[in-house]
């Protein structure tokens, strides 16, 4: 038996709290230094950014910058489209990979084992292995220096992903559910959209975001699929814009961390449900 | 009634999935396959002939050959940085302490700024004149030279691409191994002190073979991640100075949309992708064998 006498116990608790929060403060400084030293550069004006010995902080802030990148750059239209591209890319590829999903869950169709791992297998696919000829394929179909071609090949890499996770969602709805609604004379596609599809709205939250982030940023598929100004997306105009000849940081890093809000508030707020739904569906495989 | 049921219930399964499954056929298989195909054409060829040169060129070329060893060097470098800061991490804030929610956004936030955000922080925070890193160093060690050139400097460019990766991709093991733990049973632990056992014996014992699985999973996955890493690389250094930072997807990008060579990029792109199908066999056999 061990009979421990309070007091060490308490301080072993101690000595474990004091060890966790000077880790904790440690990684706080790590994760937050680089984005903090962005803040920062953002509230300058250019002299003061190139000021020398550097300032942490802005002596003078300005928010000329943020007006800058608006009408310098026409980093409202990059915010458009990105917004558009993530939009569907998450709907999309949520509702399909449902539909995939739904049909794997409930059907015991030939070829369900094979084409389950098929879809995983997807998975491996590197962007840089396809992307040559899908290049080739959009361009002959007139679809080059469209969204609709990178939602086409952003939906499609969300759909494995999103055909898993809401396979194993609907498996947890009970199929009574499914046998009531054809007993009622509804067909199959009634059955999903009406019935099952309602309860399965929170299952959804983890393939929207996954899609949306996916789209929000990416830069290879924009990279290779646009390369006209008025169709760039926000990660397409920040990587050009610091590929320029004189780079004003300032503005650089103001459009980086607007491009980036929108990102670290929809982590910051459905985090739980993501995380939920990748352990899940990292355990399942 | 059955088999009526049965006949129509496949059919109707292989509507539900037809979509999807056409849409991975056109733009991942479909492509994947012409890549393959134009890896075995002669340069400007056209039509069925085939050559395998491109890959006795790829397996003579010292770039692709450095290349490959760079993007190794990457992934394993990250996998560890990854998994010591995410182990760490996820172990302090599994204790239920206050202000506990606050330290797991924060420590959220890297994952939360896109790749090529993530390269230019770095690059203005590397910047030799008007960077915040040289000036820190100096106010600890007043010999480091002034304006030092993280990336352009030839032995310190790759580790630090590799720090900021490791900054970038932390979070998703560490929230990966946070869920492993809140998993494992509050009894094995009780029972483990009812045996006498001490908080590390209780952490060999009980903490680190209830997240075995766990960790091999997030390891996987964050290999194949890591091992296909782009907008980051391509952004903070470019692959330079030289290609000393150039990992596999940089060069076979350039190979095809820079330097207009498809039917070799063609050929490093499979070569990268079977070489990253045998390395993620153990994981697929794994996986498989748990199911």
């Amino acid at each position: 038996m061990n009979i421990r006498v309070p007091g060490t116990v308490m301080r072993e608790r101690r000595l474990e709290a004091t060890i966790s929060y000077t880790l904790l403060a440690l990684s706080a400084a790590f994760a937050l230094f680089p984005v903090m030293w962005m803040l920062s550069t953002s509230l300058k004006s250019e002299a003061e950014a190139l000021s020398l010995p550097i300032r942490w902080i802005p002596q003078s802030p300005t928010f000329d910058a943020y007006v800058e990148m608006w009408t310098l750059k026409p980093f409202g239209i990059y915010f458009w489209n990105s917004t558009i591209v993530s939009g569907l890319t998450a709907l999309l590829s949520t509702a399909l990979g449902a539909l995939a999903g739904y049909g794997f869950s409930r059907f015991q169709f030939r070829g369900r084992t094979s084409l389950l791992a098929f879809f995983l297998a997807t998975q491996m696919i590197s962007g840089v292995l396809v992307i040559g000829p899908y290049f080739q394929l959009l361009a002959a179909v007139e679809l080059y220096n469209t969204l609709t071609g990178l939602i086409i090949a952003y939906v499609t890499i969300c759909l494995p992903f999103a055909a898993w996770m809401s396979k194993g969602y609907f498996d947890s709805i009970p199929k009574e559910l499914d046998e009531s609604g054809l007993v009622d004379g509804a067909s199959r596609f009634q059955i999903f959209c009406r019935i099952v599809m309602p309860i399965a709205v929170p299952g959804t939250v983890s393939t929207l975001l996954f899609g949306f982030l996916l789209a929000w940023q990416d830069l290879l598929w924009a990279l290779c699929l646009i390369s006209i100004d008025e169709k760039r997306t926000v990660t397409l105009g920040v990587a050009f814009t610091v590929g320029e000849f004189i780079i004003k940081w300032p503005m650089l890093t103001a459009a980086s961390l607007i491009g980036s809000l929108p990102t670290i508030i929809l982590y910051l707020f459905l985090q739980r449900f993501y995380v939920e739904g990748l352990a899940r569906g990292a355990v399942k495989g | 009634m059955a088999s009526g049921r049965t006949w129509h219930d496949r059919h109707f399964g292989y509507l539900f999935v037809l979509p999807a499954t056409l849409m991975l056929a056109a733009v991942l298989v479909f492509p994947a396959f012409m890549t393959l195909k134009l890896s075995l054409t002669p340069e400007g060829g056209k039509g069925w002939t085939f050559t395998l040169s491109h890959y006795q060129k790829a397996f003579r070329d010292p770039v692709l050959l450095q290349t490959f060893k760079n993007t190794f060097v990457f992934v394993a470098w990250s996998l560890a940085g990854h998994l010591t800061v995410g182990l760490a991490l996820a172990l302090a804030l599994n204790q239920a302490l206050p202000g506990q929610t606050f330290f797991r956004l924060v420590a959220l936030i890297p994952w939360t700024i896109p790749d090529v955000v993530a390269g230019i922080i770095y690059r203005w925070v590397l910047n030799p004149i008007h960077g915040c890193l040289n000036p820190l160093i100096q106010m600890v060690f007043p010999a480091f030279p002034a304006e030092f050139q993280w990336l352009s400097s030839p032995t310190l460019a790759f580790p630090s691409l590799i720090f900021a990766n490791v900054w970038r991709g932390y979070p998703l093991v560490m929230v990966m191994l946070l869920a492993g733990l809140m998993a494992i049973p509050r009894d094995l632990y009780e029972a483990a002190e009812v045996d006498g056992a001490g908080r590390f014996k209780r952490f060999i014992h009980v903490t680190i073979p209830g997240l075995r699985t766990i960790i091999i999973i997030a390891l996987a996955l964050d290999m194949v991640w890591e091992f296909r890493r782009f907008a980051l690389v391509l952004t903070m250094t470019g692959g330079g100075p030289g290609t000393l930072t150039e990992v596999l997807s940089t060069l076979v990008y350039k190979t095809y949309f820079q330097f207009f060579t498809f039917e070799y990029a063609s050929a490093m792109a499979i070569l990268m992708s079977a070489v990253l199908f045998i390395l993620s066999l153990p994981y697929i056999f794994l996986v498989g064998r748990e199911r």
